[in-house]
Parts: structure tokens; sequence; C-alpha cells
């Protein structure tokens, strides 16, 4: 399935100057369907009452290091729900370490952004992941 | 245009100097709190994973000075976390009061002008302690959030290679 801007999105990410400077490239891309998340938990609450009320997140974007639940647990608790084995996710972190790359991909994972990116980059990732 | 100067992105910078001036201050209370209780080393992990948080929207908005800082700061803070060496870890707070002073004018100054500069320090030379107390640090493997520190750091390319060979 081709990457549609008028998908439903969800950013993910503690810090509000990174959510707008996500929100920003997507907006340049044409996206105009973007919810925002300041944590893991509220992100997977989100998640799931998107689902219960018949309009699912087509796409989560989500941030690593967060002080509540991180990225990666987030990750874990979409993938352990039959309902969202397939939503594409996408992680984004300050960090390149390989160790992380492994962890992320064996926790299902669709693709990894390394912090500082622009929107060709991201554009880019989110292309691939839909592709 | 750097990101810093762009009218545009001026509300962001503005949102970045706020939200990180507000961790700043809790890189502050945690100094503060590890001060009255030396032992208590998981504070400076504490620390290394705020000051990340600094870290990655600074590099996001053309801070790179700020951003590179940040940088320093986390891996000393966080290596200095794993170690149990009372006299060296009074070195690192003390470098660390003075890197949180160093951030706090780093970010005035971006606020008021979208420079990375600060009146009377020479950064490099603050930056080069930093490296020399990373550097006392060498036998401590684990310098971030990562699972696994036993390992390079890698740009985005490297990733991308590591992901494809990953099969994404």
């Amino acid at each position: 399935m081709a990457f549609d801007p008028k998908q439903k999105i969800l950013v993910v990410d503690d810090m509000s100057t990174m959510r707008k400077i996500i929100k920003n490239m997507l907006v340049k891309m044409g996206c105009t369907n973007i919810t925002e998340a300041e944590d893991g938990k509220p992100a997977w609450e989100k998640i799931q009452e998107a689902y219960a009320s018949g309009t699912p997140f087509d796409f989560v974007l989500s941030d690593w290091n967060m002080p509540g639940m991180t990225g990666l647990d987030l990750l874990k608790n979409v993938r352990a729900d039959e309902r969202f084995k397939k939503l594409p996710f996408l992680m984004i972190t300050a960090e390149g370490e390989q160790s992380n790359v492994v962890t992320a991909v064996k926790a299902g994972v669709s693709n990894f952004i390394v912090k500082p990116f622009n929107q060709a980059t991201l554009q880019g990732k989110i292309e691939k992941i839909f592709k | 245009m750097s990101m810093l100067k762009d009218p545009e992105m001026k509300e962001i910078v503005d949102g970045f100097c706020e939200e990180s001036n507000d961790l700043c201050q809790q890189l502050e209370d945690i100094l503060d709190e590890y001060e009255e209780n030396p032992g208590k080393i998981a504070l400076l992990e504490q620390f290394g994973q705020i000051i990340d948080r600094i870290m990655g929207a600074a590099k996001s908005i053309d801070a790179e000075k700020t951003g590179n800082f940040c940088e320093l700061g986390k891996i000393v803070s966080y290596k200095a976390s794993q170690t149990d060496d009372m006299k060296l870890l009074e070195i690192v707070t003390a470098v660390l009061f003075d890197t949180l002073d160093i951030l706090n004018s780093l970010l005035e100054n971006i606020e008021k002008s979208g420079e990375e500069k600060v009146e009377g320090i020479n950064l490099e030379t603050f930056a080069n302690r930093l490296k020399w107390l990373e550097e006392k640090f060498s036998h401590v493997e684990r310098a971030s959030v990562s699972i696994d520190e036993n390992e390079p750091k890698n740009k985005q390319e490297s990733i991308d290679q590591l992901l494809a060979d990953l099969g994404l």
C-alpha cells in the first residue's frame, strides 16, 4: 500500500519542539490528519481509542527516549496486540547504536531514523515503509 | 539559512528554549540532589537521559554547538553513573554544574539573537574539559541509553545499511 498523505498519523515525542518539527515536515509533505502524544502511555491509549472509534491510526512515528513509556515499550505493546501487528511504526532516536537498531527490529519496528533528520530523509523513510 | 535565524522557525526555536529551560531546571535539581546524596549515582544516569532530550531537539533546529555540548554532558554523566570513584565523581559533579551554566547561557543567547555564543567563556576549552573527563571513563563502555554500548556510534547511512542487512 502506497503512502497517502490523508492517512491518520500519530507523532509521539516528549519534546514539543520535536513534535512541531516533525509535524511541519509532514504538513509540507501534504499530510493533514496528524495527532500528537507527549509520551508512550498516552500514545498507546490514543492508538486503542482510535481503533475503538473506528478511525484507527495508519502510521506511528515515535521517539525512543521518553521519560514515561519509552518508544520501544510502546512498540512492544503495539506488536503484542493482534489488532496492531501490521501498524507501520517508525522509530526516531538521537542514538545510532547497532544494538538499538537490532532491538527495535526484533520488536517489530518498520524503520528507524536518527536525529537530526530533514524532510527528505523522513519522506524517504515513510515511502520505504509504504512501498 | 540556519533554522535559528529563520523567522519562520522562530516559534519553534522559542519553544525549544522554553522547553529546554524547564529541563535545565530539572537537571539542576538532579545535581543538587546528587550533591546531597553522593552515592546515588542513578541520578547521574537520569541527568544523561534528560540532557539527551535537549541534545536531540537542539541538533534538529541547527543548534549544533548546543547539541554537541549536550552530547558530551550526556556521555560524561552516563559513564559517571557506572563508576564508584568518588573523587572523580566530585569533579564530574562540579563540571556538570558548569555545563549547566553554559547550557543556560547558550539557550539565553539563542532566544535573544539566534546565536550560539557564551560571553567570557571559551566553549572549545570547556568542551576539552568534558572530553578529558570522558577519557577518564574510558574503561566504562555504556555512554548512552542504548542497550549495549560495546559498539561504535552510527550515522543514518550505516544504520540504513544495517536495516537493509536485517531485511528492512
